[in-house]
Order: structure tokens, then sequence, then C-alpha cells
């Protein structure tokens, strides 16, 4: 055998190889092993957001949607439902991890209440100097009045000597939501028929959104409170930003574990039937588990963290990884590693470059998530090469040696150079289908579609819980935002005054339903100082009051408290935002009002829908004039986001494309010879995206990576080709690890497909068919073989 | 068998169903109304004045004009409460206390036997001529604040509305029909 003339390295230069090999792969697992793995999504934000981008994403990471739990009880009565409902929101109030809980019980407003009366001459819009002059007084008393001997009055008349113009009444009219949930036995309850009612809840916990591990411990106790307290037969939904994030990590981790299982038991049983030899699977499976852990080391290193996604992304490297090791174990029979140091390995080291090349494209996006996927490749593809080229040769110097497994390899082989031989006469066809193929994808106007939450890992079926859940709470996810920016915090609250000023006259045409803001609960500094500054003195105001209830029905001797109140209230110290930071309020306040780590405010004015009507065109024309102030539609913009995410992975995509082909052009140097090398790379990708286009799926950021990796694994099938060609010959052996390497590709990527993580599902879909289009159309299109072409026996 | 199983006859008890398919008849209605509201702590009574508009099924408006102007418009699930240049909206369902009290018009006005009797116990005493509904709140928050609503009503026009609450103040609304549009023929 040529094993015997091939010299093997040196024993000291093996040890150092695997030493400087053990000592790396050891360094990257301690990283990997200190390493934060994510779930949300983030990640696929922009780094570099616009003003408006930047309060989406800090909504998105540490906003109050991103720490709510929105909890459903199902089943029974409802009266055991409400009860349960109770019982629950208590628990949870208690169990301090909840910042707040809400079910509809009024009962949580009886603290609130006490200190609205208390400081409502500071915080009732209604209050002026007209308001206490006799006419204003008249009227104000009027209209509280009006309201006495109704039902409503029951809660006024304990009031009215001590607030007879009725401002804790005009403070509490603002605060009726225009879209609650439906009461029932004193619960929130679902508007929507079914075969029972459901009780409604939502918690909003104090550990912010990112943190997956605290978002974990609070929804199991959500889940061990109500299995204490609910009456049998009932059930819990639960849904919301922190069950996604927990739900999708456990998600990742579990798929992640079983595609990695599954494929390499389905690598091994392919590998083993080949070369019948437990230390070649061995050696197969090295490059393969360097390039995960290059991969996954690269990302942490970069990114400070590890997205699911890029995780699971990892376990595609597998089908693409075990290449190497089998061009190598095949290729080095003959003549051993320094042979195929010469022939083989040149190919390989383009095949990688072309890659890297396309890859690299996406290390620069301005999206952290898809520079992720980006990073994790090359690193991935790098380790695995490198691995291949430097470890493997130390460990088998003469590729997968022995008898067994050569009869099949032979086989394989016959069966390839029977294919090559047959597939350059289907070359018209071929073209023709992609000429169809072409036509197909013009017509498709809405190919490239996807929304972001097409990179969540989510079911259908929790997507349709959580929407569910949502309109029953009337918490719709397409939310509109005005935004008030500030340099500090009195700056941001008068303008945020001054929104909610210049948008009174919308609400009363009924463009919208109201806006909420901070303000109603810490007023600015001036605004609380002019409030205080219009009550007259207890002389004036008895003037007017006399003025005022002349002849009315309600006298003034009996409003002495009210006088008395007054004049308390005009030397009352300012509410402030600490003294709301320690109260009741203070989850409201979180919500609508955050200090950025420049020490500049933003307040946010939810905007409320009339039914489901917004007019948000008159919104924004009305607010153009204020200074610091911007309009946000959440479910739009990140629909725009998306959009432009796409636009610019497409770009990126295109340029590596470009890159690849310059680099092909450039070590080729031959026109016949890159077109041969690139035709069947640009016709396997048209004709698996015709295939996909057929079958009516919509293309997305994950399919265009997989399109990424159908040239990166198809290149190295051509520059074969291009390779055997050249030598005149097409040697059965090359022809057979050519086949063996995309049977691998073929059958990782067909697991993948089957995953059910959408992301990773897509780029199986893509890729698994487009590798085997790509050694089929390498074939087809090779060069014809030159007259030295021979087979030589196996 | 025949004679029993056909329509009501003349001499049968006037009770909640013939009362309700009476008042079912009438599609819209429009009124005027004044009211009176004794409230203890005050020598006389509080006095208001405007009108009711009613169309079925769902749409209930009060308009007081007198001594100041503000509205209450109902329709469908929504309440628009308007007062002093300012309107608030909310969902009906979202307080069912306030349902329930928007059901006691709405719901005599219709002739809606089902709805009256989920929320409240009902009497019903006179003749088609003259008849008299009174509803007392089944248990529940409502009833921790109204004792009882009694409505006078002549054939399928409702004359008054007397509320008297728990806490002991009362109010009497007094009816006058100003437009019967679209009444079926009787």
């Amino acid at each position: 055998m040529s094993a015997q003339v091939s010299p093997t390295l040196s024993a000291r230069r093996r040890a150092l190889v695997l030493l400087a090999w053990l000592a790396l792969t050891g360094a990257a697992a301690w990283q990997i092993a200190h390493t934060r793995f994510v779930a949300d999504l983030t990640a696929f934000l922009p780094a570099d957001p616009d003003p408006q981008q930047r309060v989406l994403i800090e909504q998105l990471q540490s906003g109050v949607p991103a720490r709510t739990l929105l909890i459903g009880i199902d089943g029974g009565d409802a009266k055991s439902r409400a009860e349960t409902s109770r019982g629950l929101a208590n628990a949870l109030r208690a169990s301090g991890l909840f910042e707040q809980v809400q079910n509809g019980e009024n009962e949580a407003w009886s603290a609130v209440g006490s200190w609205i009366v208390e400081h409502r001459y500071q915080l009732s819009p209604a209050v002026d100097a007209q308001r206490f002059t006799a006419t204003g007084l008249k009227e104000a008393i009027g209209e509280t009045l009006s309201l006495l001997g109704t039902p409503l009055g029951n809660a006024i008349k304990p009031l009215l000597e001590r607030d007879p113009t009725g401002e804790t009444q005009r403070i509490a009219e603002s605060l009726i939501p225009s879209n609650a949930p439906r009461g029932e036995e004193g619960v929130w309850t679902s508007r929507q028929p079914g075969p029972t009612g459901r009780a409604l809840l939502v918690a909003g916990s104090k550990a912010p959104g990112a943190d997956l591990d605290a978002q974990a411990v609070a929804i199991a106790r959500v889940r061990s409170e109500f299995a204490a307290v609910a009456t049998p037969g009932l059930k819990l939904q639960l849904s919301g930003a922190p069950v996604f994030g927990v739900d999708s990590r456990a998600q990742i981790e579990a798929e992640v574990r079983w595609l990695s299982i599954a494929g390499t038991l389905l690598m091994s049983t392919v590998l083993l039937l080949a070369f019948a030899s437990l230390p070649a699977l061995g050696v197969a499976l090295l490059p393969v588990v360097t390039g995960v852990v290059a991969g996954i080391t690269a990302v942490s290193l970069g990114f400070g963290s590890v997205h699911g996604i890029s995780l699971g992304f990892g376990t595609t490297l597998i089908g693409e990884a075990v290449d190497y090791a089998i061009y190598f174990l095949i290729q080095a029979r003959v003549g051993g590693w320094r042979a195929w140091l010469a022939s083989g390995w040149p190919t390989v080291r383009l095949g990688l470059l072309t890659s890297v090349c396309g890859f690299s494209a996406l290390v620069f996006s301005g999206f952290p998530g898809l520079a992720q996927l980006g990073v994790f490749s090359v690193a991935g593809l790098v380790g695995a090469v490198l691995a291949t080229r430097f470890v493997l040769p130390v460990l088998m110097p003469h590729g997968a040696t022995g008898a067994r497994g050569a009869a099949v390899r032979a086989q394989m082989g016959r069966f390839a150079a029977w294919a090559v031989a047959g597939l350059p006469r289907w070359r018209w066809p071929l073209l023709m289908l992609g000429v169809v193929a072409a036509g197909l994808l013009l017509l498709r106007g809405d190919l490239w579609h996807a929304e972001l939450s097409s990179l969540s890992p989510m079911s259908r079926q929790a997507l349709a819980l959580d929407a569910s859940l949502r309109a029953d709470l009337s918490a719709g996810d397409a939310r509109s935002l005005v935004i008030v920016q500030g340099p500090d915090l009195q700056a941001t609250l008068s303008r945020a005054e001054a929104v909610v000023r210049v948008l009174e006259p919308l609400v009363e045409r009924g463009a919208l339903a109201g806006v909420d803001s901070v303000t109603r609960w810490l007023p600015s500094l001036a605004t609380q100082q002019a409030r205080q500054a219009s009550l007259p003195a207890a002389p004036a105001l008895q003037a007017a009051l006399a003025e005022a209830t002349r002849g009315g029905p309600l006298k003034a001797e009996r409003l002495a408290p009210f006088v008395a109140e007054v004049q308390r209230a005009r030397a009352q110290a300012p509410i402030t935002w600490e003294s709301l930071r320690g109260s009741a309020l203070a989850p409201l306040l979180d919500a609508l009002l955050l200090q950025r780590a420049d020490r500049s405010w933003v307040a946010l004015l939810p905007l409320q829908p009339l039914g489901d009507k917004l007019d948000l065109a008159a919104v924004k024309q009305t607010l153009q004039a204020q200074p610091g102030v911007q309009t946000l539609e959440i479910g739009a913009e990140l629909t725009r986001l998306y959009a432009r995410y796409l636009g610019e992975a497409q770009a990126q995509a295109l340029l590596g494309a470009l890159g690849v082909v310059a680099l092909i052009a450039l070590t080729l140097r031959s026109l016949p010879r890159v077109l041969a090398v690139c035709q069947p790379l640009a016709l396997s990708v048209l004709l698996t995206m015709g295939g996909l286009a057929l079958l009516g799926v919509h293309l997305g950021i994950l399919h265009l990576v997989g399109l990424l990796l159908v040239v990166a694994v198809g290149s190295n099938y051509a520059l074969f080709f291009d390779l055997l060609q050249r030598q005149g010959q097409a040697d059965p052996d090359t022809l057979a690890s050519l086949l063996l390497a995309n049977l691998t590709t073929v059958l990782s990527f067909g697991l993948i497909a089957m995953s059910a993580i959408p992301a990773l599902s897509a780029i199986g879909r893509v890729v698994a068919p487009g590798a085997f289009l790509a050694l089929l159309l390498s074939a087809a299109f090779a060069p014809p073989w030159g007259p030295a072409r021979r087979v030589p026996a196996a | 068998m025949l004679l029993l199983s056909s329509a009501a006859p003349a001499w049968a008890a006037f009770d909640l169903s013939t009362l309700a398919a009476l008042l079912a008849q009438r599609k819209s209605a429009e009124a005027r109304f004044t009211e009176e509201r004794f409230v203890s702590g005050f020598d006389s009574p509080l006095q208001s004045s405007g009108t009711l508009s009613f169309k079925a099924p769902a749409f209930f408006a009060r308009h007081t004009l007198e001594p100041q102007a503000e509205s209450m418009i109902v329709d469908g699930n929504t309440l628009v409460f308007k007062r002093g240049g300012r309107s608030r909206q909310m969902a009906l369902d979202a307080v069912p206390e306030v349902t329930a009290l928007v059901d006691a018009l709405r719901g005599t006005f219709n002739g809606d036997a089902a709805t009256l009797q989920q929320h409240f116990n009902t009497r019903v005493e006179g003749s088609a001529a003259q008849w008299t509904l009174t509803l007392s709140p089944r248990a529940g928050r409502l009833a921790n604040q109204v004792r009882e609503i009694q409505i006078v009503g002549q054939r399928s026009d409702l004359r008054s509305v007397a509320l008297w609450l728990s806490g002991g103040d009362r109010s009497l609304m007094i009816i006058e029909p100003t437009a019967t549009a679209a009444s079926a023929p009787k």
C-alpha cells in the first residue's frame, strides 16, 4: 500500500499538535461554560437604532410589556373562577415577586383613592383661577350636585363638604379606562364566547424581562399558587413576553439537544457504513466538535452572550463540517496526508474561503442576531477546516485505511461515475427548469415577506393563546404611543402636559378615546405651583362661595371644611418623583416614565383607541410642532424594522455572493472554469427558490441564510469537479467522497427541516434540497472529460 | 286545548311577559323628563330636566338640559358621558352594576323580560292601560347601592321612574312622551 511510502510526522510534532488542540478546545469549553444563553427577539433588533427604535427596543428589552404575564383561568363557573382569581391575585401579591397584580378588583384602588383626595388641588386639571371665582364655583358645584341622588351620588356625598367643586370626581373621571375588560363577579372576564368563560389577570414581575431565570421562577410561582388555590376543574392559561422568553429558551435547548443527538447518530451510521471503523468515525466527528465549539466561543467572546437561534444554527454545522473529514479520510488514502495536502487540500481551502466570504457579509450586519449567525458560521467552518488540516493527519495520516467498508465506497464510486457520465445529457432540460423557476420567482411578487416573529420559536398555538388573552384584556399588540423626551425631569413633564393639552380637542372630536400620561399622577412642578397659586385666601374664597351658593340648594355654611382644605392645600409640599417612587403608584410611574443612563428622561403616553379606531395621522399632525415629541406605532415600527432588516440582509447576501464569484475568478483565472463552477451554484439557488415559491412558502431572513449555506456547501462540490476535470479523470474515490459528503449534508439538514423551531426548519428546508441540487448540477455542468479519462481500479 | 294554547286571552293575568310583549312593539321613543332628587341634608329636592331617547335594540340616551347640560349615551356596550365640554367613553360591561342600571331602562323600553330578570326580581301590577313594574336588584354590587326601581306606564309608554337608593335618597323622574314612531298596529 502507498501508506508505507508516505512519511509520518515525528512523535514530538504529533504530541504538540494534539496538545495545542486540547488546550484550545479546553479553553473554549471553559468560555462556553461561562456563557449566558439568551432567547429573546431583541437580538434581532438593530444595534444602532434611531430615536423611535431606541424607545421600542427599550420597551421590548426592559419595558413593562417585557415583564408582564397574562393569566387566564378557564373552566368551571363564573363564581369559582372569580374566587380563584381573587385567591391567586392575593397569593401573588404576597409572594413579593410581582410589582403589581391586577384582576379587576376595585379594592386595589382604595389606598390610591385617599392619596388622590389628599392631593386633589395639585392633581385636578380643572384647578385654575377662574375655578374659584363666583361663576366658576357655581358651575362646579352645580356639576357635583347633578350627581347627588343618583347611584353615583353615594360615592360623592361623603366628600361633599370637603370637595364641593368635585376635583376628586374630576380626577377619577380621567382614570376611567375606555377599553377595560368585562367585569363579572367583581373580576376581569373574557368577552369572547367560548365553551366556558375565562377570568383574567395581569401580573408584572419585579425582575426585568431579560432575566429569564427570574422570569422562570415567577412563572413557576404562578403555577404553584394556582394549583394551591384553584377550584377543581379550572385550567390555567399563561402567556406574555416572559413566558415566550422562558419557553423559547427551554424549547431551543431541547431542540438543539435532540437535533445534535439525532444528527450525530445519523451521521455515525452513514460513516460506519462507509468506513466500517470506529476510529475513523471518531476522527470524522472531530472537526464537527471543533467547529461547533469554535462557533459558540467566537460568538460568546464577540457578543457577550449567545442567542438560542445561533446555538440551533450550530447544529446545522454538523452536516457541513463532517464533509471536510470525509474528503480527507477518503482522499488521503492515496498517497497519505502529504499527497492530500497537494491535491485535495487546495480545493477544500478554496471552498472554505468562498464559504467564509459568503458569510462574512453577515458579520457586518447592523443586527446583532444576524451578525451572530455570520460569526458563528465563519468561526465554525474555519475551526472545522483547521482541525481537518492539522489534527486529522496526526490521528490518521493515511486516511481511512483498511479494506472494511471499501466495497460500499467502491459501489458509491461506481454509481457516482455512472451518474457523472449520464448527467451532462440533462443540461438543457435543467437550464429550462431554471428559466421556469426564474419566471415563477418574478411572478410571485410577495415572495420575500415575513415577520420578525418568524424568528420566534413559539408555536402557532402559543401565539394564538397570546392573541386571545390580549384581546380579552384589550391590550392589543399594535399599540400606539407618544414618546416625550427631555433633558431633565421637569422639562419632560412639561412637554408631556403640553401633549395632553393639544390632544384634548382630538379626544372631543373622536379621533381617539384618550391619552394616558404620567402627569396625571406627577404634574410638573410648574403646573402644581400654578394650581396652588390659583387657590384664593380664606376671605376671598368665602366671599366668592357666598355669591356662588346664593339661592342654591347647597348652603355656604356647610362648606367650612372646603375653605379649610383649600387653605391647607395652598401651602402643601409638591408631589415629587421620589415621593411617588415609594407609594402604591410606583408601578404606574415606572411604566410611564423612564430615566436613561445619560440622565435624560422619557415619558410614554399610550394612546387609547376609540373602539378600535385611532386617527394616528391627526395625532401626528397635531404634535408636529411639539419639541421632543414622537409618535410610535409599535406594530408598524416592528414591521418597518423587519423590512429594513430583510433588505439589509439581501444586500449583504448579494455582496457575499459577488465576493464568492470574485474569489473563484481570482483563483481559477479562467472564464470557462469560473463559469463551470458558478453555473451550478446559481442554478441550484434558483431551483431551490423556485421550488419554495411553487410550494407557496414566504421567504424570510433564515431562508436567505440557508441559501448562503447552499452556496457554501455547493462551492465545494463545484470546485472538486473542477479539480477532477483538470486531473483529467473522475477518480471514484473523490466521487465517492463527494457522494458521501452530500449524503451526510442532505440527511443532517433534512433532520433540521423537521425541527419544531420555525427558524431552524426554514434553514433545513432550503439547504437539504439545495445541497442535493448543487451536487447534481455540478456533475451535470462539469466540462466534458479530456481524452485522458480512465476508470482506475478501486 | 286550542283556546289555551293560542294568544293570551283578554282575561289572563297581566304579568311580565304580557307587559314585555306590549313594550316590545315599540321600536323607538322620544320623551321629555323632569326629575326631582330627594337627598338627605337638602331642604328642597334637586331638580333637573331634559330629554330621553330610545332606539331598539341597544341605543339609549339621556340629555339633561337644566340646570346644567350633560349627557349619558349608551349604544351597545359603549357608554359615553358628556359633562362640562368633556366626554368620557367606557365599556359598559366593565362595570356590571352600571350595566344593570342601564338595562333597567333599556330593558323596559325594549320589553326584554330576560334581561330584566337577569339583574332584578320583578313584580308587575295593574293592567295594560296603567301598569307598575317594580325591579329590585338581585344580590351583588347594585343591591348595595339601589334598593328598588319602580316604573309606571300606560300601554307601551313609560310615564315615571322612581329610584330608591340604599342610603335613603330617592329620585322621581316624570316622563312626557313627545313622539311615538314606528309603533306597531295594535
